[in-house]
């Protein structure tokens, strides 16, 4: 998908044929050892964005010897589909999270020492933190500023993880004693079932779960 | 050798029935050249410890030594002696004296300290200028934004050449971008100009410039961790390149 | 530039309303001592240019230590004593003029209202004075009778020519005077001088055969020939002579140095007031500070750092202050010296020069004035150094701490009160006094701890009348949050309103006592009275003829007389008033306060005197002992039988004598003040006309019915008494700029607070009203305070002044009245400018604001 609307962009700019869009798109995401794509890849999107009608082939006579290329540009109904994509939001996707896995197994296996184990992540994620933060600012902001948005995005990103663990610290005390709830087998149909916990001293925390 | 030492560190509020413990028997070190970032939730005693350790503060128990000298039982002048040449402060407010510009305010402990008002001035703008506050010198603390306001604070917190600084929550008040910017100015003066910085912070983010971090629970140490790990710098490296589909 | 200095010049720079408030206070306390101390001073040095108006060759003046005259054989005493050129003896006078005598013009202001009549030797007198007369006229001659020498000036004002005649008064009424020489005009001001012959003044002050000054003139101007000189006159005479300048006119001293000590009370008064404004300013701008400083000690500022700054803050305004009010003090004098003249000159006859300043009262001032701002910076400043670095950090430890030593300053305070209530049980006017001011700063101490439930009551009353508003309740609120900034403005009210309050009281007693006084004193018929009541040295009395021939006008009852002549014991003056024992009480009468009526019949048997509260109070002594007073022929003992005052004389050092022994002792026989009493059954009017035509031959007395002169005198008493109650008008107003100064702080401390109550819904007037409710609960509790400290403050200088007259404290209700007033109206006058200044914050400015 943002490969489709990077060369969609890439094109807005000027038209290009196949092997500078490689080079453009590379340079947009910091380089290919952050995202190598393969130039089949660039052509066959552009195959598909030619069907769709966003973008038009023309061709090009190389200069001196070189053979004639297929030069692409954006279509009218290109630039609607770029604006569309530019107005839309992204709901980003970081759910997939072994630590979560891990913190889960041992709540219910009643291996490990839950508290370790989540000091352990945390220490592990601070210097995770450290290390991403020392070599963001090692970047030079005018030359490198996708290097150094991606590692923003990190940093961020492990804070965010960082604080979840905060609280998942204290919410796994607050469960403390009390059983876990049991597997349930899921029938057909939403479910509608809200289990609520309540810790004593009643009313003091009280955690919904769905 | 470690630049600072506590022993059973401890520090309890009020007495009887009502008493509080904020710091129980807290043993730390913290070598020179170290930035130590105090981590804890609120009420852990994080800023009670950097209190002590400052002596702004006494301990109810234990003490506190700064380059082996014990600071608990130090009169209040020659406590004050010792915050003035060997302890620089930052804080959350700033705390800039309002009818004093920049370069004044940055040069106030040295000028505390009786020496010639111009020689301290050009000491503080030194250090102003350092932190790129070369042509603000003269500007009066509320014509500043709340990152160059803390920034000044940094540079008052070094003119006196102090070889520990401590700073208390120190961007607690700035946005994200400010707040970077001064911890990444802390670390820089551990690294660059060689003093020990001590800070407390519940910003994560912010923690992670420090080389080591301490948690504090309850008024106890409950974990350290060294932020240098081999590797992490790669794995963090490839990370990033995860953004393709 | 010193760090202290920096930082205490940029914060009052910072905070301009609040420096001139405060400022204000220190400007108007130094204006008003240094102000008054020149208008005093100015008062004294005219007196002296118009007595002391004399000698230019002259190098040396010998007079006796009494002040009164002595025989002219003193004078030989001089003879023969090496380094004398010459001596001139004569018998000089001040002579108080009645009005429009000279001039005869009573739409016209007097010109002229003293005379010096000098008694000389012609030879002896122009061998030391160069008298140029002009062409054609000669000088005196010896055996001249009726001839005078006088000066340019002085012919004009009579409106006469060379070998006229001029009327001058004299014992035995008017003498008239030939002029037969006429100097030129005078150029420096002062009393004019008639020259007339020895004898010639001697029969005209009734001293015959007497002298009281000798001037010589010296052969060398060689400092220490000189001095053996002086050496030689002084053990030619003895010690019962002054060498040196003239010792008359200290009555007038002792009358001005009392009135100076009243006006410097007030200033004291006002300064003290000032001194709480700074204090009061001060503890706020150590609040608010609270975390600056706290960061300077976080950065190594010493405790005494901190300190040095508060002070170097006091001392900056101090110093400011100090020179405004000097500015503005001079101003002030030289403009009530103007004012002043023409009253005065209804009373005492003098003519004012330019306002005198002395170096020693410029620096007085300044030190009293700077004293002040920094003594009231003391306590706020020590609270400073107190602060700790943690303070920086956690600003709010600070409320604790005042709530502790509120603690102990109620327990000071309560000691405080305790002890004044018993220097008012001794009975001992100096520690009453200082009761006085122990219970005003003891009332200020216990204020807090009381404080809670006054306001708590007038709160309630507020929040009734603002109960719509919902703002009553927020008042309260903001005033019991702070109760030690609140007592603080409340006191200053309070102190404005007890020294209204007490002023009121004590005129009110004073009054009361003085128509009693007044009727007992002066109530006979008729009184002869001569133009400087109490002043007696100056006056020119008259012989026996003038009262022989009222005596023999038919139905005519007792006649009693004042004489007088001036005496000295270890050096303070004494005004001696020689009365008739058996007369004076049947006409007029003492207040006695130790002994009784009996003590007249002592006067008459030996040496004895009675003595006023003045003299007790100046001279250590009691009932009972015998001192022995100067006179001109050596000293005698004389025993104090009783302490009684009557009104003419009480704040003169006065003792009464018998005139027998004033004549004996004295040489003394001239009536200063007559006193008249009618026949039982014999009306005003059947003699009115004969007593007046006696009158006319002696005009230097003015003649008055009793009755008329007791209503003259209550409406001089009540001139004087709106005269102080302009005075307090001046304290009050320190009182408003405190109010004004507290409530504008406090809505600058609030202004974050203001500004959420605007962004929850909070409208403009509703602000408004908060902060106005909150001034008048201020003056209200400041008021409450005022009128109960007042009562009592007034009861004390009752007390204190029953020294001198014995009197009863009566209820101000006119005082306690206007204190009211005064306060509510100031209380609201006092918000105005801070409510609205509340009203126009803006909502997203207010809330910002650290």
């Amino acid at each position: 998908m943002s490969v489709r609307f990077a060369i969609l962009g890439l094109l807005a700019q000027k038209p290009r044929h196949g092997y500078e869009l490689r080079a453009a798109f590379e340079a947009v995401v910091g380089g290919d050892a952050n995202w190598a794509v393969k130039p089949a890849q660039i052509y066959t999107t552009l195959e598909r964005l030619e069907e769709a009608g966003l973008v038009e082939r023309s061709s090009d006579l190389g200069e001196g010897d070189e053979p004639s290329r297929r030069v692409y540009a954006i279509t009218s109904s290109g630039y609607a589909a770029l604006k569309e994509w530019f107005a839309q939001g992204v709901t980003p996707d970081h759910q997939r999270d072994e630590f979560f896995v891990k913190l889960m197994t041992a709540l219910v296996s009643g291996e490990g020492r839950l508290d370790r184990i989540i000091q352990t992540q945390r220490a592990h994620l601070f210097q995770d933190l450290h290390a991403a933060t020392s070599l963001r600012d090692s970047y030079n902001p005018r030359k490198e500023l996708a290097q150094i948005l991606l590692l923003d995005k990190a940093v961020m990103h492990l804070e965010a993880d960082l604080r979840w663990l905060d609280i998942a610290e204290m919410r796994v005390e607050e469960v403390k004693g009390q059983p876990l709830p049991e597997p349930e087998i899921r029938r057909r149909g939403r479910p509608h079932k809200v289990i609520t916990d309540s810790v004593d001293p009643p009313g003091k925390t009280v955690i919904h779960r769905k | 050798m470690s630049l600072i030492q506590t022993e059973n560190l401890t520090k309890t509020y009020g007495s009887g029935e009502t008493a509080v413990t904020a710091l129980d028997h807290v043993g730390i070190q913290v070598k020179e050249g170290e930035f130590v970032a105090v981590m804890g939730p609120s009420g852990c005693g994080k800023s009670t410890l950097l209190h002590l350790l400052g002596g702004l503060d006494r301990p109810s128990e234990g003490g506190v030594s700064i380059d082996g000298t014990a600071i608990a039982d130090m009169k209040d002048d020659d406590l004050t002696k010792l915050r003035r040449k060997r302890i620089g402060f930052v804080f959350q407010f700033y705390n800039l004296i309002p009818v004093l510009t920049a370069v004044e305010n940055a040069a106030l402990p040295v000028t505390l300290d009786g020496v010639k008002p111009a020689e301290a001035k050009n000491r503080a703008a030194e250090w102003l200028t350092r932190f790129g506050l070369g042509d603000r010198l003269a500007s009066r603390p509320d014509q500043l934004s709340g990152g160059q306001q803390q920034r000044v604070a940094v540079a008052r917190a070094l003119v006196s050449e102090p070889a520990l600084i401590l700073a208390d929550e120190p961007t607690g008040n700035l946005d994200t971008r400010s707040g970077d910017e001064i911890a990444s100015l802390l670390r820089q003066v551990t690294k660059e100009y060689g003093r020990t910085v001590v800070m407390v912070t519940h910003d994560p983010r912010i923690a992670a410039y420090a080389d080591r971090i301490i948690f504090l629970k309850d008024g106890k140490v409950v974990d350290e961790t060294q932020l240098d790990r081999k590797g992490a710098a790669e794995k963090i490296a490839n990370k990033i390149k995860e953004i393709g589909d | 530039m010193n760090l202290q200095l920096t930082l205490a010049w940029r914060y009052l720079n910072g905070r301009r309303l609040r420096t001139f408030l405060t400022t204000l206070a220190v400007v108007f306390g130094v204006m008003l001592i240094f102000g008054m101390n020149i208008i005093l001073p100015t008062m004294l040095e005219a007196f002296q240019a118009n007595i002391m108006a004399a000698g230019n060759l002259v190098d040396v003046t010998v007079t006796h230590k009494s002040g009164s005259g002595f025989p002219m054989a003193v004078a030989h005493e001089l003879d023969g004593i090496a380094g004398i050129r010459a001596a001139s003896a004569s018998l000089e006078r001040t002579v108080n003029l009645p009005a429009d005598f000279v001039d005869g013009n009573p739409s016209k202001p007097d010109g002229i209202t003293a005379l010096g009549l000098i008694g000389v030797d012609p030879e002896a007198a122009q061998s030391l004075h160069a008298y140029l007369v002009q062409v054609p006229g000669r000088f005196l001659q010896q055996g001249d009778t009726n001839a005078a020498v006088i000066s340019q000036t002085l012919a004009d004002a009579y409106g006469v020519k060379l070998g006229a005649m001029i009327k001058v008064p004299s014992v035995s009424g008017t003498e008239t005077l030939t002029v037969v020489g006429i100097l030129p005009p005078r150029t420096l001001p002062g009393n004019e001088e008639v020259l007339v012959t020895l004898s010639q003044a001697q029969t005209m002050t009734g001293q015959s055969g007497q002298i009281n000054t000798i001037e010589v003139a010296l052969t060398t101007t060689d400092e220490t020939l000189r001095n053996q000189t002086v050496t030689s006159i002084e053990s030619a005479l003895g010690n019962e002579y002054q060498v040196g300048a003239l010792q008359s006119g200290s009555e007038m001293f002792a009358s001005i140095k009392m009135g100076q000590a009243a006006f410097n009370m007030f200033g004291v008064l006002a300064l003290f007031m000032g001194g709480f404004i700074i204090f009061n300013t001060f503890r706020t701008v150590v609040a608010e500070r609270r975390r600056d400083i706290g960061m300077l000690r976080a950065l190594g500022a010493k405790r005494g750092t901190i300190t040095g700054m508060i002070l170097v803050e006091g001392l900056l305004q101090g110093l400011i202050g100090s020179g405004v009010g000097l500015l503005l003090g001079y101003l002030f004098a030289a403009g009530i010296v103007r004012l002043m003249q023409q009253p005065l000159s209804a009373f005492i006859r003098l003519t004012l020069g330019r306002p005198v300043v002395s170096p020693t009262l410029v620096i007085n001032s300044i030190l009293i004035g700077v004293g002040i701002t920094v003594l009231a910076g003391l306590i706020p400043a020590s609270t400073a150094s107190k602060i700790t670095p943690m303070d920086a950090l956690r600003p709010s430890v600070a409320e604790v701490e005042y709530k502790r030593r509120a603690g102990a300053g109620f327990i000071a305070g309560l000691v405080m009160i305790g002890l004044a209530l018993l220097a008012l049980a001794s009975g001992n006017m100096s520690l009453i006094s200082v009761g006085g001011l122990l219970f005003l700063l003891g009332l200020i101490l216990v204020a807090p701890v009381l404080l809670r439930p006054i306001v708590f009551v007038f709160g309630r009353l507020t929040a009734l009348v603002y109960a719509r508003q919902g703002t009553g309740d927020l008042a309260q609120g903001n005033l019991t949050r702070q109760p030690s900034r609140v007592t603080i403005t409340a006191s200053a009210t309070m102190i404005g309103l007890a020294i209204v309050v007490a002023l009121g009281g004590m005129s009110t007693s004073l009054n009361g006592m003085m128509s009693r006084v007044l009727h007992k004193s002066l109530g006979s018929d008729y009184l002869f009275i001569p133009p400087s009541v109490s002043i007696w040295n100056s006056d020119m009395g008259a012989g026996s003829g003038f009262t022989d021939r009222l005596k023999a006008i038919p139905g005519i009852g007792d006649i009693s007389t004042l004489r007088f002549a001036a005496s000295t014991f270890n050096g303070q003056a004494i005004s001696l008033l020689g009365i008739n024992p058996v007369t004076y009480p049947k006409v007029g009468g003492l207040d006695f306060k130790q002994g009784d009526e009996s003590a007249y019949t002592a006067l008459a048997n030996g040496r004895n005197m009675i003595v006023n509260g003045a003299f007790l109070m100046s001279i250590p002594v009691k009932v009972g002992d015998s001192i022995e007073l100067a006179t001109p022929n050596g000293p005698q003992t004389y025993t104090i039988v009783a302490n009684a005052s009557d009104l003419l004389n009480a704040k003169v050092v006065t003792a009464f004598i018998s005139q027998a022994n004033l004549a004996a002792d004295f040489g003394r026989t001239d009536d200063l003040f007559i006193q008249m009493n009618l026949k039982p059954g014999v009306t005003l009017d059947s003699v009115d006309a004969q007593i007046k035509a006696v009158a006319a031959d002696y005009p230097q007395f003015t003649v008055i019915a009793g009755k008329a002169y007791i209503d003259q005198m209550m409406q001089l008493l009540s001139a004087v008494f709106i005269g102080m109650y302009f005075m307090l008008a001046f304290l009050a107003f320190p009182s408003l700029i405190a109010m004004l100064n507290t409530l504008a702080i406090n809505v600058l401390e609030r202004t974050r607070e203001i500004g959420m109550i605007r962004a929850v819904g909070g409208t403009r007037k509703q602000i408004r009203r908060m902060v106005v409710a909150e001034a008048l609960l201020l003056a209200s509790v400041g008021t409450a305070f005022g009128i109960f400290s007042g009562m009592y403050l007034g009861y004390v200088i009752v007390k204190a002044l029953g020294v001198l007259f014995p009197m009863e404290y009566s209820f101000p209700l006119a005082g306690v009245l206007a204190g009211i007033a005064i306060g509510l109206l100031f209380g609201a006058l006092a918000a105005v400018i801070p409510a609205r200044q509340a009203a126009r914050l803006q909502v997203v400015e207010a809330l910002r604001y650290e």
